[in-house]
């Protein structure tokens, strides 16, 4: 786990802006960052400083109006569509602050559908349902497989949506406020649930956070401000 | 493929997507059974208008000259031939010589005809002189001749010789020439079997083509036929062609000739041509590539203008039909994209996943395709079905809403006329598909153009 190893994820003079009316309106004016494998990373920043349209650019949702986004070490935003298709599928994982499941899918199905996307079929696809299984279980949600998120609540959905996330074994794991819309406990648990994965499997994580106590969690705390890198201070992390 | 479990997810989840199902089942089975009826009506109308037409009829220019080994001749005039060289083509079923021309016909004495032009018992006709077992060959005269009678029974004695003998009929001097008279005349002019009527009508010389004079001859009726044209019966008269010939004589035994061929459809323009060649080969015919061919004509050329005015309104409706169609396939495009537009946070998630544009394109077009699937094999049932159980359904609803739906006097059927039209039906079927595949084309265009983060920004 030493730094010199290649980042997984390094984010070189990135620019973004959006028309607003008449106004362009510059929300990232060349962000650089870089991100160690296995590394686990805490972007803080006041509402509106462009984290999420950070992430966005980094999860290869929205493309940069410049700058690169290299994801283990190739130019993520100069390749097609396709194959950025594929690296959103097993390099990447998402989990957002709405939980983001499908409705009409029950816990297992939600958290199959990433195999299903990568076209897993027959054995392979049973495979990875047992996996989804045995994790959803894991997370203590084995009463709930058949259940639709409707019927699930905020902190269970979460859950869900972190077992969907890990289902590919990503490399780097992209959370935007993953607890902004839990209680205190639950957001305690659901992060507990996440840091301890990242133990396990030693995936990348990127957390945007609002939460001081998150934060000190985390060994790298970036500080986001109007479009732009601000302060980066690394700490031991604390157990 | 998770295109197809999704749409299935999305289509059980949505009961709105059956709307569109509901939609092209309804344009396609309406579509196929007003197909079926109007071609029906069609074929039936065709039957009727056919009457007791042959398949194909020569008409030879008798008198103009014609080039017969190397001389300028008149066409040959004698029956015998011509049928026999007519029979001799292997796509012939049958032929018979008419002996044609037109009279007046007078049921009342000559004396009322002048007195009151406008409202005597006169009327022009049409004489057909012909030998009974030849025409039996080619048309349906026989049966016409058996079929139940709208006036009292005024049958001939024995269809098998209609010319023959007359029950009850006991001359006074030398027995008159037997005629055989259309159904609806005979109940016009109250004509009986053993009646007698009087035809008046012209000779012409037969070298300058001038009226000579006018004659006149009494006939005995020897029994009605009833074919299924209404005009045919009103104006047809059938006697003896001998009786003809030599009445009207001019040295021809025949004017027209009536073919019935094995195959009509199939060989109707082969048989043409192969009779126009053969038939000027024995100085019958004109040289077809003088005529054109006009000598021999197929029966459709004769109601050409009715029948060309019935698959004209086949057509017509066809096209509002479709607008049916159009309706149907806009409920698609419509729940599809009401669809689309919901699932937008779907769409973003799907894309985070790792779905590529193509991947969320299919996932609503296969939406679409299960519709029209759905949609028209169940509208392709539904409208067979209809179209087979026509009479029993009409009958059903009628019982139920108390009056006549189908007015069987209107038309001259006594039931409802259908014809199963593969070709129509295929294409009725594939339309639907396609369209409804096109509908759902756009908003499934549309999903997968959406931005994934402007879906996933809220909840
Ligand atoms: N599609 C867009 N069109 C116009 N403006 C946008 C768009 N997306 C983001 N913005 C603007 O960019 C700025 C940064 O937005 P962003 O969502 O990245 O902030 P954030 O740091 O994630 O804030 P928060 O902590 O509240 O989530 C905001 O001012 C926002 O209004
Ligand atoms: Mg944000």
């Amino acid at each position: 786990m030493s730094e010199s190893t290649t980042p997984i994820l390094s984010v070189r003079g990135v620019r973004r802006s959006f028309q607003a009316g008449e106004r362009k309106l510059e929300v990232l004016h060349g962000v650089n960052l870089d991100l160690a494998a296995h590394g686990r990373l805490c972007l803080m920043g006041s509402s509106g400083a462009g984290k999420t349209t950070l992430l966005n650019i980094i999860g290869l949702l929205d493309r940069p109006d410049e700058g690169e986004v290299m994801l283990q070490g190739q130019d993520a935003w100069s390749l097609p569509n396709s194959s950025r298709a594929g690296l959103r599928n097993r390099i990447l994982g998402f989990v957002f602050q709405f939980y983001h499941l499908l409705p009409e899918l029950d816990a297992l199905e939600n958290t199959t559908l990433p195999a299903r996307l990568a076209g897993a079929r027959g054995t392979r696809l049973r495979e990875y349902r047992s996996k989804a299984k045995s994790s959803l279980e894991a997370f203590g949600l084995g009463q709930r497989l058949h259940h639709r998120p409707g019927k699930l609540s905020g902190g269970e959905q979460q859950r869900v949506a972190i077992a969907r996330a890990l289902l590919m074994e990503p490399q780097l794991l992209i959370a935007d406020e993953p607890t902004g819309n839990l209680d205190r406990a639950t957001g305690d648990r659901v992060l507990d649930l996440l840091f301890e994965e990242q133990q396990r499997r030693g995936f990348a994580l990127l957390l945007v956070t609002h939460d001081q106590r998150l934060a000190k969690r985390c060994e790298r705390i970036v500080h986001m401000e109007d479009g732009q890198i601000q302060a980066d201070s690394t700490t031991p992390i604390p157990h | 493929m998770y295109q197809t479990f999704l749409s299935f997810r999305y289509l059980r989840a949505r009961p709105i997507s059956w709307i569109g199902v509901a939609g092209i089942f309804v344009a396609v089975s309406a579509l196929i059974l007003i197909l079926s009826i109007m071609s029906g009506f069609l074929a039936e109308t065709r039957n009727h208008l056919r009457g007791s037409l042959s398949d194909l009829l020569i008409q030879p220019h008798l008198d103009r000259v014609l080039m017969h080994e190397g001389q300028s001749v008149l066409p040959k005039r004698d029956s015998a031939g011509i049928l026999e060289a007519v029979l001799e083509d292997p796509l012939v079923a049958g032929a018979s010589a008419h002996y044609t021309w037109y009279g007046m016909l007078a049921a009342a004495g000559r004396e009322r005809m002048l007195s009151d032009v406008n409202h005597g018992d006169l009327a022009l006709v049409k004489l057909v002189g012909i030998d009974a077992s030849e025409e039996y060959s080619v048309s349906n005269l026989e049966e016409d001749l058996k079929r139940v009678s709208l006036i009292s029974d005024e049958r001939v004695a024995d269809p098998s010789d209609p010319f023959g003998p007359i029950p009850g009929y006991e001359p006074d001097g030398r027995p008159l020439d037997p005629i055989l008279v259309g159904e609806q005349l005979a109940r016009f002019w109250g004509l009986r079997r053993g009646r007698t009527l009087e035809l008046v009508t012209a000779v012409l010389d037969p070298k300058t083509g001038n009226a000579q004079e006018a004659v006149s001859r009494s006939f005995v009726v020897a029994g009605t036929f009833r074919s299924k044209n209404n005009d045919f019966d009103m104006s047809t008269l059938y006697l003896p062609r001998s009786v003809m010939a030599e009445w009207f004589g001019a040295g021809r035994e025949f004017t027209d000739v009536a073919v019935k061929l094995k195959d009509y459809k199939g060989t109707k323009a082969a048989a043409q041509a192969s009779l126009a060649v053969r038939l000027h080969e024995l100085g019958y015919l004109h040289d077809p590539e003088v005529t054109g061919g006009m000598e021999i004509r197929p029966w459709e050329d004769f109601q050409r203008s009715m029948l060309a005015a019935i698959e004209n309104e086949k057509g017509l409706l066809g096209i509002m039909l479709s607008l049916v169609l159009l309706v149907a396939a806009f409920s698609v495009f419509a729940i599809l994209s009401m669809l689309v537009q919901e699932k937008r946070r779907d769409i973003g998630i799907l894309c985070a996943l790792g779905a590529s544009q193509w991947g969320v394109m299919g996932t609503f077009l296969m939406i679409g395709l299960w519709e029209a699937l759905l949609g028209t094999l169940l509208g392709l049932g539904a409208g067979i079905w209809a179209t087979l159980n026509i009479n029993a359904i009409e009958q059903a609803l009628s019982n139920t809403f108390g009056f006549q739906i189908f007015n069987r006097e209107a038309y001259a059927f006594d039931h409802i006329p259908t014809v199963i039209e593969g070709g129509g039906i295929a294409a009725i079927v594939l339309g639907a598909f396609t369209a409804s595949l096109l509908a759902a084309a756009l908003p499934a265009w549309r999903a997968a153009r959406l931005n994934p983060v402007e879906g996933l920004r809220h909840e």
